[in-house]
């Protein structure tokens, strides 16, 4: 019995910074520390993580103070247990299958992966993140959302705004004030969006949730759709920066992926790497121990996924990209009930549709300088920019 | 303990020793049987510990959960109607010589 070491000095700055060093060392000393800055107990080892996200009664998402509910307006999915998680996830699931993304979507990617990729100069250096990676994932994601008319711009304007407004844990004003007028631009186009997707049924999200023979709240429908944008964006967007970077710094890993086609090993190993989603909130429902450090209840668990990832009961030289290396499971997409909903859609779009055809179409791009590459981030983490030399 | 065997889509098979009352998942995992990845844990939000249990076994394995149905449809692979999350499929005394077959793919 014993209470958790107190990490005093450390501050969300270094963090966003670059966290792997202070994983890595809080793995060998205190893999649970209290971090006043963050106002939660850190879990950096992959066994305690795990753990915490798959038993959902001992530790809950249903933080009674969470930001997340002010900057959506509403109880979404991912703040809910049990059943009522349950219910309203599967109400978009379906659009989220891998039979569908077969049936409905593949050759739609395919087009608007050659679409994006048509618009890149050749003989130039560009920055892949603003002029790639962020755009494409937002119109795959609009698509699969049943939202077509809305731009790429917009997407991932409300995307950000979300996201910030989620993170606002100091509940500033200014980042609410954002986000409420996005929620009232969202609610205006959903609104305008409902008759086709009645009129005409897809396998959009949206189609999905609307025309379901026992449908949700009409409030939850678009609580969900929200969730999707502020949480479908961001992920497939630094997942793919992060995968071409840990490529084209690796030029012997390239080549044997592109010999072997091993796309999607390449996929996985970057989302190990750098987790886009880097670390999940999770409340302690009574008091309990972890490895003999007492936890009382109420207190909130931060689940470093990012460090699991690295974790050196699991990986050999975790710190490094390395598509080859043993295979272990990683929690990029999290455990348990709330497990990523976009895994397989994510799997497909980056790792088997954008990834070879970027490489297919510019087979000799560099990145001649690495050092500029600007890596930020506590909770979502990735490069900031990706100067790319196209030819 | 109880007898499982695992179907690897190539025909090749692998039989372990589960304990009662353990997932038929959780076994897969424990034993680092390849074909079951169980993504989310045994939470059934995930499909990727998707088998298919054996004609001569379906009788005694049952129907699929509530919910296990809906999840059944995302999955990866075909679904047939001998179709079943493997971490709805508890061991029992009943089931000593179980045998699954692994699907061509999860995820």
């Amino acid at each position: 019995m014993a209470v958790a070491p107190v990490d005093d000095t450390l501050t969300l700055a270094e963090l966003t910074r670059d966290p792997y060093p202070i994983y890595r060392r809080m793995r060998a000393e205190t893999p649970i520390v209290k971090v006043p800055a963050a106002n939660r107990i850190f879990l950096t080892k992959a066994k305690h993580t795990k753990m915490v996200k798959d038993d959902p009664e001992l530790y809950s998402s249903d933080d009674p103070v969470t930001p997340m509910r002010r900057a959506f307006l509403a109880h979404t999915l991912m703040r809910k247990d049990g059943e009522e998680h349950r219910r309203e996830r599967m109400a978009m699931q379906p659009a989220f299958s891998p039979k569908v993304i077969k049936t409905d979507w593949a050759d739609l990617y395919r087009t608007i992966a050659t679409d994006y990729l048509d618009r890149l100069p050749r003989g130039e250096t560009v920055d892949l993140f603003t002029a790639l990676c962020g755009p494409v994932a937002a119109r795959i994601l609009a698509h699969i959302l049943g939202l077509d008319e809305v731009s790429d711009a917009d997407m991932q304007r409300w995307s950000q705004v979300l996201i910030d407004g989620a993170g606002n844990f100091g509940f500033a004003d200014e980042p609410f004030e954002r986000s409420d007028a996005a929620n009232a631009e969202m609610d205006a186009v959903f609104d305008s969006l409902v008759p086709r997707h009645r009129a005409q049924p897809n396998n959009s999200a949206f189609s999905v949730m609307l025309n379901a023979k026992d449908p949700i709240p009409m409030s939850q429908v678009y609580a969900n759709i929200k969730i999707a944008i502020g949480g479908g964006i961001n992920e497939p967007r630094d997942a793919l920066a992060t995968i071409i970077y840990g490529l084209l710094t690796n030029p012997d890993q390239l080549e044997e992926v592109k010999r072997q086609e091993a796309w999607a090993d390449a996929f996985e190993e970057g989302v190990r790497w750098v987790a886009p989603i880097q670390a999940s909130s999770r409340r302690v429902t009574r008091d309990l121990e972890i490895d003999g450090i007492d936890i009382p209840e109420g207190v909130t668990l931060m689940t470093i996924q990012a460090s699991a990832n690295r974790d050196e009961d699991l990986y050999e030289d975790g710190e490094v990209y390395n598509v080859f290396r043993n295979k272990a499971p990683h929690q990029a997409f999290g455990s348990g009930p709330h497990h990523c909903a976009g895994a397989h859609i994510s799997r497909r779009t980056v790792g088997e549709i954008m990834l070879p055809m970027l490489f297919e179409r510019f087979p000799d791009m560099r990145l001649d300088r690495p050092e500029e590459v600007v890596w930020s981030g506590f909770g979502f983490r990735g490069p900031l920019n990706l100067p790319v030399k196209l030819n | 303990m109880v007898e499982v065997t695992f179907v690897q889509p190539d025909g090749s098979r692998i039989t372990v020793q589960g304990e009662t009352g353990a997932s038929v998942m959780e076994t897969a995992v424990g034993h680092g049987v390849d074909g079951i990845f169980a993504e989310c844990g045994g939470a059934m939000m995930c499909a990727t510990c998707h088998c298919y249990v054996d004609e001569a076994w379906a009788e005694r394995t049952g129907e699929p959960v509530l919910g296990e149905e809906d999840m059944l449809e995302c999955a990866a692979a075909e679904q047939r109607a001998t179709s079943r999350l493997s971490c709805q499929l508890k061991l029992s005394g009943d089931l000593d010589g179980l045998i699954v077959h692994l699907p061509e793919e999860q995820a």
